[in-house]
Protein backbone atom coordinates (compact mmCIF):
# COMPACT_ATOMS: atom_id res chain seq x y z
CA UNK A 1 0.00 0.00 0.00
CA UNK A 2 1.63 3.26 -0.82
CA UNK A 3 2.06 6.56 1.29
CA UNK A 4 0.00 8.23 -1.17
CA UNK A 5 -3.36 5.93 -0.54
CA UNK A 6 -2.96 5.80 3.05
CA UNK A 7 -2.36 9.57 3.33
CA UNK A 8 -5.90 10.02 1.68
CA UNK A 9 -7.87 7.40 4.18
CA UNK A 10 -6.89 9.46 7.07
CA UNK A 11 -7.70 13.07 8.22
CA UNK A 12 -5.63 15.10 10.81
CA UNK A 13 -7.22 14.56 14.00
CA UNK A 14 -9.86 12.84 13.13
CA UNK A 15 -10.66 10.38 15.34
CA UNK A 16 -8.58 11.12 18.96
CA UNK A 17 -8.74 14.32 21.45
CA UNK A 18 -4.88 15.30 20.90
CA UNK A 19 -2.92 15.56 17.68
CA UNK A 20 0.72 14.07 17.38
CA UNK A 21 3.90 15.18 15.62
CA UNK A 22 7.35 13.59 14.20
CA UNK A 23 9.60 15.87 15.77
CA UNK A 24 12.81 16.72 13.97
CA UNK A 25 15.13 13.79 15.24
CA UNK A 26 12.45 11.02 13.74
CA UNK A 27 11.83 10.10 10.26
CA UNK A 28 8.76 7.89 9.62
CA UNK A 29 7.53 6.32 6.52
CA UNK A 30 4.91 4.27 5.70
CA UNK A 31 5.36 0.59 4.84
CA UNK A 32 2.36 -2.48 4.28
CA UNK A 33 2.21 -3.62 7.67
CA UNK A 34 2.01 0.19 8.70
CA UNK A 35 4.69 2.47 10.02
CA UNK A 36 8.41 2.27 10.23
CA UNK A 37 10.34 4.99 12.35
CA UNK A 38 13.88 5.90 12.76
CA UNK A 39 15.39 7.97 15.27
CA UNK A 40 18.05 9.65 14.05
CA UNK A 41 19.64 10.53 17.73
CA UNK A 42 20.16 6.54 18.29
CA UNK A 43 19.58 5.09 14.52
CA UNK A 44 17.29 2.59 16.28
CA UNK A 45 14.25 1.46 14.06
CA UNK A 46 11.00 1.22 15.61
CA UNK A 47 8.21 -1.21 13.04
CA UNK A 48 4.32 -0.68 14.21
CA UNK A 49 2.19 -2.51 13.22
CA UNK A 50 -0.90 -0.19 12.31
CA UNK A 51 -2.28 -0.70 9.34
CA UNK A 52 -3.77 2.09 7.72
CA UNK A 53 -5.28 3.40 11.19
CA UNK A 54 -1.70 5.59 11.15
CA UNK A 55 -0.67 7.47 7.98
CA UNK A 56 3.34 9.07 7.98
CA UNK A 57 3.72 12.66 7.29
CA UNK A 58 6.33 13.94 5.06
CA UNK A 59 9.63 12.45 5.07
CA UNK A 60 11.34 15.50 6.51
CA UNK A 61 10.26 19.38 7.19
CA UNK A 62 8.70 21.60 9.87
CA UNK A 63 5.30 20.60 11.77
CA UNK A 64 4.64 17.25 10.34
CA UNK A 65 1.49 15.39 11.66
CA UNK A 66 0.99 11.80 11.65
CA UNK A 67 -2.62 11.83 10.73
CA UNK A 68 -4.88 9.02 12.61
CA UNK A 69 -7.52 7.61 10.62
CA UNK A 70 -11.28 7.20 11.79
CA UNK A 71 -11.54 4.77 15.14
CA UNK A 72 -13.86 3.40 16.62
CA UNK A 73 -14.24 0.71 19.58
CA UNK A 74 -11.46 -1.24 20.14
CA UNK A 75 -9.30 -0.46 17.34
CA UNK A 76 -9.83 3.61 18.70
CA UNK A 77 -8.28 2.31 22.17
CA UNK A 78 -5.47 -0.25 20.39
CA UNK A 79 -4.18 3.32 18.52
CA UNK A 80 -4.74 4.98 21.45
CA UNK A 81 -2.36 2.75 23.22
CA UNK A 82 -0.05 2.70 20.08
CA UNK A 83 0.18 6.60 20.97
CA UNK A 84 0.74 6.86 24.04
CA UNK A 85 4.08 4.25 23.67
CA UNK A 86 5.32 6.25 20.44
CA UNK A 87 5.34 9.02 22.39
CA UNK A 88 6.91 7.75 25.17
CA UNK A 89 9.81 6.32 22.97
CA UNK A 90 10.11 9.99 21.91
CA UNK A 91 8.81 8.94 18.50
CA UNK A 92 6.22 11.25 18.46
CA UNK A 93 5.06 14.60 20.50
CA UNK A 94 2.11 15.65 21.45
CA UNK A 95 0.97 18.80 19.55
CA UNK A 96 0.75 21.89 21.89
CA UNK A 97 0.46 24.24 19.19
CA UNK A 98 -3.46 25.08 19.88
CA UNK B 1 12.47 -5.97 15.87
CA UNK B 2 9.94 -8.65 14.50
CA UNK B 3 11.56 -10.67 11.72
CA UNK B 4 7.90 -11.09 10.17
CA UNK B 5 7.97 -7.52 9.70
CA UNK B 6 11.45 -7.35 8.20
CA UNK B 7 10.07 -10.01 5.91
CA UNK B 8 7.31 -8.72 4.85
CA UNK B 9 9.50 -6.35 2.04
CA UNK B 10 9.90 -3.20 2.17
CA UNK B 11 9.33 -0.17 0.02
CA UNK B 12 12.90 0.88 0.71
CA UNK B 13 16.11 -0.20 1.61
CA UNK B 14 16.60 1.42 5.70
CA UNK B 15 20.06 2.16 4.80
CA UNK B 16 22.31 2.37 1.70
CA UNK B 17 26.01 2.03 2.26
CA UNK B 18 27.59 3.81 -0.65
CA UNK B 19 31.57 3.19 -1.32
CA UNK B 20 31.73 6.77 -3.07
CA UNK B 21 35.34 6.46 -3.93
CA UNK B 22 38.10 3.95 -5.45
CA UNK B 23 40.93 6.47 -4.14
CA UNK B 24 42.29 5.40 -0.84
CA UNK B 25 45.44 6.45 1.26
CA UNK B 26 45.78 3.20 2.58
CA UNK B 27 46.30 -0.25 1.76
CA UNK B 28 44.79 -2.64 4.15
CA UNK B 29 45.31 -6.43 4.26
CA UNK B 30 41.85 -6.92 4.81
CA UNK B 31 40.03 -4.04 2.60
CA UNK B 32 36.77 -5.33 1.19
CA UNK B 33 36.19 -2.78 -1.47
CA UNK B 34 39.35 -3.69 -2.70
CA UNK B 35 38.20 -5.47 -5.88
CA UNK B 36 35.74 -2.48 -6.88
CA UNK B 37 39.34 -0.12 -6.64
CA UNK B 38 40.82 -2.99 -8.74
CA UNK B 39 38.43 -2.89 -11.60
CA UNK B 40 39.22 0.87 -11.82
CA UNK B 41 35.45 0.91 -13.10
CA UNK B 42 35.80 4.89 -12.55
CA UNK B 43 32.74 6.52 -9.71
CA UNK B 44 29.45 8.77 -10.11
CA UNK B 45 30.36 12.36 -10.71
CA UNK B 46 28.46 15.15 -8.53
CA UNK B 47 25.83 15.48 -10.55
CA UNK B 48 25.12 11.61 -10.93
CA UNK B 49 25.98 11.83 -6.80
CA UNK B 50 22.93 14.41 -6.64
CA UNK B 51 20.69 12.60 -8.65
CA UNK B 52 21.39 9.20 -6.59
CA UNK B 53 20.61 11.22 -3.21
CA UNK B 54 17.49 13.00 -4.75
CA UNK B 55 15.94 9.30 -5.52
CA UNK B 56 17.27 7.96 -1.76
CA UNK B 57 14.78 10.92 -0.58
CA UNK B 58 12.31 9.86 -3.25
CA UNK B 59 12.55 6.77 -1.64
CA UNK B 60 12.77 7.53 1.90
CA UNK B 61 16.03 5.85 2.65
CA UNK B 62 16.83 6.80 6.28
CA UNK B 63 20.45 6.35 6.55
CA UNK B 64 23.49 6.05 3.68
CA UNK B 65 27.09 4.66 5.30
CA UNK B 66 29.79 6.10 3.23
CA UNK B 67 32.76 4.38 2.77
CA UNK B 68 35.27 3.86 0.07
CA UNK B 69 38.09 3.73 -0.29
CA UNK B 70 38.96 6.82 2.12
CA UNK B 71 35.80 9.31 1.79
CA UNK B 72 37.20 12.42 2.62
CA UNK B 73 39.87 11.85 -0.48
CA UNK B 74 37.17 13.24 -2.75
CA UNK B 75 37.27 16.42 -3.45
CA UNK B 76 33.59 16.84 -3.28
CA UNK B 77 32.98 14.48 -0.90
CA UNK B 78 31.66 17.86 1.83
CA UNK B 79 29.08 19.00 -0.98
CA UNK B 80 27.92 15.24 -1.40
CA UNK B 81 27.63 15.27 2.44
CA UNK B 82 26.12 18.50 2.93
CA UNK B 83 23.22 17.49 -0.20
CA UNK B 84 22.23 14.50 1.56
CA UNK B 85 21.89 16.33 4.90
CA UNK B 86 19.91 18.88 2.73
CA UNK B 87 17.32 16.28 1.82
CA UNK B 88 16.90 14.70 5.64
CA UNK B 89 18.81 12.01 4.92
CA UNK B 90 20.99 10.97 7.96
CA UNK B 91 24.79 10.06 7.37
CA UNK B 92 27.76 7.36 8.86
CA UNK B 93 30.94 8.26 7.43
CA UNK B 94 33.63 5.14 7.34
CA UNK B 95 37.06 6.96 7.66
CA UNK B 96 40.52 5.95 7.99
CA UNK B 97 41.10 9.33 9.84
CA UNK B 98 44.71 10.08 8.44
CA UNK B 99 43.07 13.34 7.05
CA UNK B 100 41.43 14.53 10.11
CA UNK B 101 42.21 18.34 10.81
CA UNK B 102 40.02 21.18 12.69
CA UNK B 103 38.85 22.80 9.39
CA UNK B 104 37.16 19.25 8.32
CA UNK B 105 35.71 18.83 11.84
CA UNK B 106 34.38 22.35 12.01
CA UNK B 107 32.50 21.00 8.75
CA UNK B 108 31.36 18.05 10.14
CA UNK B 109 30.00 19.36 13.27
CA UNK B 110 27.60 21.88 10.91
CA UNK B 111 25.73 19.08 9.37
CA UNK B 112 25.70 17.36 13.09
CA UNK B 113 24.11 14.46 14.16
CA UNK B 114 26.57 13.04 11.01
CA UNK B 115 28.03 9.50 12.89
CA UNK B 116 31.75 9.23 12.04
CA UNK B 117 32.97 5.33 12.47
CA UNK B 118 36.83 5.96 12.46
CA UNK B 119 38.89 2.60 11.45
CA UNK B 120 41.33 1.11 13.90
CA UNK B 121 42.64 -2.34 13.98
CA UNK B 122 44.02 -2.83 17.41
CA UNK B 123 45.00 -1.25 20.34
CA UNK B 124 48.53 -0.50 19.77
CA UNK B 125 50.76 0.06 17.10
CA UNK B 126 52.66 -3.08 16.47
CA UNK B 127 49.10 -4.96 15.92
CA UNK B 128 47.19 -2.39 13.93
CA UNK B 129 49.91 -1.98 11.53
CA UNK B 130 50.35 -5.39 10.23
CA UNK B 131 46.61 -5.18 8.98
CA UNK B 132 46.70 -1.59 8.13
CA UNK B 133 50.03 -0.94 7.16
CA UNK B 134 53.27 0.58 8.62
CA UNK B 135 53.26 3.80 10.58
CA UNK B 136 49.43 3.77 10.06
CA UNK B 137 48.64 3.49 13.74
CA UNK B 138 50.63 7.25 14.27
CA UNK B 139 49.00 8.19 11.40
CA UNK B 140 45.62 7.57 12.38
CA UNK B 141 45.76 8.67 16.47
CA UNK B 142 45.93 12.59 15.90
CA UNK B 143 42.94 12.24 14.45
CA UNK B 144 41.38 10.56 16.90
CA UNK B 145 42.81 12.50 19.28
CA UNK B 146 41.71 15.64 17.62
CA UNK B 147 37.97 14.32 17.72
CA UNK B 148 38.29 13.47 21.61
CA UNK B 149 39.46 17.38 22.10
CA UNK B 150 36.79 18.89 19.84
CA UNK B 151 34.63 16.54 22.03
CA UNK B 152 32.88 15.30 18.37
CA UNK B 153 29.52 13.99 19.82
CA UNK B 154 29.01 10.76 17.45
CA UNK B 155 32.24 9.30 16.68
CA UNK B 156 32.96 5.34 17.49
CA UNK B 157 36.14 3.40 17.04
CA UNK B 158 35.68 0.68 14.62
CA UNK B 159 37.91 -2.41 14.96
CA UNK B 160 37.19 -5.07 12.30
CA UNK B 161 37.96 -8.22 14.47
CA UNK B 162 40.78 -11.07 13.39
CA UNK B 163 43.00 -13.96 14.82
CA UNK B 164 45.75 -11.05 15.63
CA UNK B 165 43.99 -8.26 17.25
CA UNK B 166 41.42 -10.33 19.13
CA UNK B 167 43.35 -10.41 22.29
CA UNK B 168 43.13 -6.90 22.63
CA UNK B 169 39.30 -5.84 21.86
CA UNK B 170 39.18 -5.19 26.08
CA UNK B 171 42.02 -3.01 25.34
CA UNK B 172 40.60 -1.34 22.26
CA UNK B 173 37.53 -0.35 24.39
CA UNK B 174 38.94 1.34 27.11
CA UNK B 175 40.91 3.04 24.22
CA UNK B 176 38.04 4.45 23.02
CA UNK B 177 36.47 5.09 26.09
CA UNK B 178 39.66 7.10 26.79
CA UNK B 179 38.53 9.49 24.05
CA UNK B 180 35.22 9.36 24.65
CA UNK B 181 34.28 6.94 21.38
CA UNK B 182 31.97 4.65 20.97
CA UNK B 183 33.53 0.93 20.57
CA UNK B 184 32.40 -0.86 17.46
CA UNK B 185 33.46 -4.03 16.14
CA UNK B 186 33.16 -5.32 12.98
CA UNK B 187 33.23 -8.69 11.62
CA UNK B 188 36.16 -10.07 8.95
CA UNK B 189 34.88 -11.91 5.89
CA UNK B 190 36.43 -13.35 2.90
CA UNK B 191 35.17 -10.90 0.35
CA UNK B 192 37.71 -8.45 -1.78
CA UNK B 193 41.60 -8.57 -0.52
CA UNK B 194 39.57 -10.37 2.60
CA UNK B 195 39.75 -13.35 0.56
CA UNK B 196 43.18 -13.67 0.54
CA UNK B 197 43.93 -13.14 4.11
CA UNK B 198 41.28 -15.59 5.30
CA UNK B 199 42.83 -18.05 6.32
CA UNK B 200 45.36 -16.30 8.28
CA UNK B 201 42.83 -13.86 9.80
CA UNK B 202 39.82 -15.91 10.51
CA UNK B 203 39.11 -16.33 14.45
CA UNK B 204 39.83 -19.20 15.62
CA UNK B 205 37.15 -21.32 17.82
CA UNK B 206 38.17 -20.13 20.83
CA UNK B 207 38.59 -16.74 20.05
CA UNK B 208 34.23 -17.16 18.57
CA UNK B 209 33.63 -18.50 22.09
CA UNK B 210 35.43 -15.34 23.86
CA UNK B 211 33.92 -12.82 21.71
CA UNK B 212 30.52 -14.06 21.80
CA UNK B 213 31.17 -13.88 25.77
CA UNK B 214 32.51 -10.19 25.59
CA UNK B 215 29.62 -9.53 23.21
CA UNK B 216 27.00 -10.86 25.43
CA UNK B 217 28.74 -9.11 28.53
CA UNK B 218 28.81 -5.38 26.44
CA UNK B 219 25.40 -4.63 25.14
CA UNK B 220 27.09 -1.31 24.91
CA UNK B 221 29.15 -2.55 21.87
CA UNK B 222 28.27 -1.46 18.72
CA UNK B 223 28.43 -4.56 16.04
CA UNK B 224 26.42 -3.33 13.02
CA UNK B 225 24.47 -6.47 12.90
CA UNK B 226 27.74 -8.34 12.45
CA UNK B 227 27.57 -10.98 14.95
CA UNK B 228 24.12 -11.99 14.96
CA UNK B 229 24.86 -15.26 14.64
CA UNK B 230 27.42 -15.39 17.33
CA UNK B 231 25.87 -13.75 20.19
CA UNK B 232 24.30 -14.68 22.91
CA UNK B 233 20.30 -14.47 23.59
CA UNK B 234 21.06 -10.98 25.80
CA UNK B 235 21.86 -9.23 22.91
CA UNK B 236 19.04 -10.25 20.75
CA UNK B 237 16.84 -6.97 20.78
CA UNK B 238 19.28 -5.15 19.87
CA UNK B 239 19.34 -5.56 16.63
CA UNK B 240 19.01 -7.62 13.55
CA UNK B 241 18.55 -11.10 13.75
CA UNK B 242 19.17 -12.21 10.53
CA UNK B 243 20.89 -11.11 7.60
CA UNK B 244 19.24 -7.46 5.87
CA UNK B 245 20.89 -7.79 2.62
CA UNK B 246 18.24 -6.91 -0.17
CA UNK B 247 15.94 -6.93 2.68
CA UNK B 248 16.79 -3.60 4.56
CA UNK B 249 19.99 -2.84 3.23
CA UNK B 250 21.67 -2.58 -0.28
CA UNK B 251 25.20 -0.99 -1.44
CA UNK B 252 26.45 1.18 -3.95
CA UNK B 253 29.59 0.93 -5.61
CA UNK B 254 31.58 3.97 -6.67
CA UNK B 255 30.29 3.62 -10.05
CA UNK B 256 26.77 2.86 -9.57
CA UNK B 257 26.80 -0.76 -9.29
CA UNK B 258 23.96 -1.72 -6.92
CA UNK B 259 24.61 -4.52 -5.05
CA UNK B 260 22.80 -6.80 -1.82
CA UNK B 261 25.25 -5.46 0.61
CA UNK B 262 28.84 -3.58 1.05
CA UNK B 263 30.37 -7.44 1.80
CA UNK B 264 28.19 -8.97 -1.21
CA UNK B 265 29.96 -6.61 -3.95
CA UNK B 266 30.86 -9.75 -6.04
CA UNK B 267 30.01 -9.33 -10.23
CA UNK B 268 28.04 -12.45 -9.84
CA UNK B 269 25.35 -10.68 -7.73
CA UNK B 270 25.06 -7.03 -9.53
CA UNK B 271 21.73 -5.81 -9.04
CA UNK B 272 21.88 -3.13 -11.68
CA UNK B 273 23.32 0.21 -11.87
CA UNK B 274 21.81 3.40 -10.84
CA UNK B 275 23.03 5.16 -14.41
CA UNK B 276 21.00 2.73 -16.19
CA UNK B 277 17.91 2.82 -14.09
CA UNK B 278 16.60 4.21 -10.85
CA UNK B 279 17.59 2.70 -7.10
CA UNK B 280 13.91 1.91 -6.68
CA UNK B 281 13.66 0.49 -9.65
CA UNK B 282 16.50 -2.22 -9.35
CA UNK B 283 15.05 -2.06 -5.40
CA UNK B 284 11.73 -3.41 -6.49
CA UNK B 285 12.41 -5.38 -9.46
CA UNK B 286 16.47 -6.72 -8.91
CA UNK B 287 15.74 -10.72 -9.53
CA UNK B 288 19.36 -10.73 -7.52
CA UNK B 289 17.74 -8.79 -4.19
CA UNK B 290 14.78 -10.50 -4.80
CA UNK B 291 17.12 -14.09 -4.28
CA UNK B 292 18.29 -12.73 -1.17
CA UNK B 293 14.67 -11.96 0.17
CA UNK B 294 13.74 -15.32 -0.62
CA UNK B 295 16.87 -16.66 0.79
CA UNK B 296 16.67 -19.44 3.01
CA UNK B 297 19.48 -21.84 4.21
CA UNK B 298 17.43 -24.78 4.82
CA UNK B 299 20.21 -26.64 6.99
CA UNK B 300 19.91 -24.74 10.03
CA UNK B 301 15.88 -24.53 10.26
CA UNK B 302 16.11 -27.32 12.94
CA UNK B 303 18.79 -25.61 14.74
CA UNK B 304 17.98 -24.36 17.91
CA UNK B 305 19.10 -20.82 17.52
CA UNK B 306 16.93 -20.51 14.23
CA UNK B 307 15.32 -17.45 15.46
CA UNK B 308 18.25 -15.95 16.72
CA UNK B 309 20.25 -15.68 13.27
CA UNK B 310 18.09 -17.44 10.66
CA UNK B 311 21.35 -18.89 8.97
CA UNK B 312 23.74 -16.18 9.71
CA UNK B 313 25.82 -13.92 6.91
CA UNK B 314 25.25 -15.92 4.11
CA UNK B 315 28.48 -13.71 2.31
CA UNK B 316 31.00 -15.81 4.16
CA UNK B 317 30.02 -18.92 2.57
CA UNK B 318 29.33 -17.37 -0.77
CA UNK B 319 32.75 -15.88 -1.37
CA UNK B 320 34.36 -19.60 0.32
CA UNK B 321 32.12 -21.78 -1.67
CA UNK B 322 30.77 -19.41 -4.95
CA UNK B 323 27.34 -20.74 -4.08
CA UNK B 324 24.42 -19.00 -1.86
CA UNK B 325 22.19 -20.63 0.78
CA UNK B 326 25.07 -22.39 3.09
CA UNK B 327 25.15 -21.79 6.65
CA UNK B 328 27.33 -19.09 7.98
CA UNK B 329 30.46 -21.40 9.24
CA UNK B 330 30.95 -18.98 12.52
CA UNK B 331 27.70 -19.26 14.34
CA UNK B 332 27.25 -20.42 17.34
CA UNK B 333 26.24 -23.51 17.42
CA UNK B 334 29.06 -24.50 14.82
CA UNK B 335 31.67 -23.17 17.33
CA UNK B 336 30.28 -24.91 20.05
CA UNK B 337 29.34 -27.71 17.83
Amino acid sequence: MGAGAQAGAARPGAALPVQYLVPDWVRVRQESFGLLFYDVRSTRLTFVRSGDSLAAPAFAGPRRVLRVGPLEGARRAAVSRLLQDLAVKGLIVVDKSD
Amino acid sequence: MSTSLINSRLRAPVNVTWEITEVCNLDCSHCLSAGLRAAGRGELDFDQCRALIDEMARMQVFQVNFGGGEPFLRPDFLDILRYTHSQGITSCVSTNGTVLDDALIDDLLEMAPLYLQVSLDGARPETNDVIRGPGTFARILPGIELLAERRYPDFSLNMVVTRLNAHEIGEFDALARSYGAKTRLSRFRPSGRGCNTWDDYRLTREQLLELSAFLGDHPEILTGDSFFSLTPESRRKLGLNMCGAGKMTCAVAPDGSVYPCAFLCDPGLLAGNVTDQPLSAIWDSSPVLERFRQLEIETCRTCDRFDMCHGGCPAIGYFLSDSLGLPDPECLRAVTG
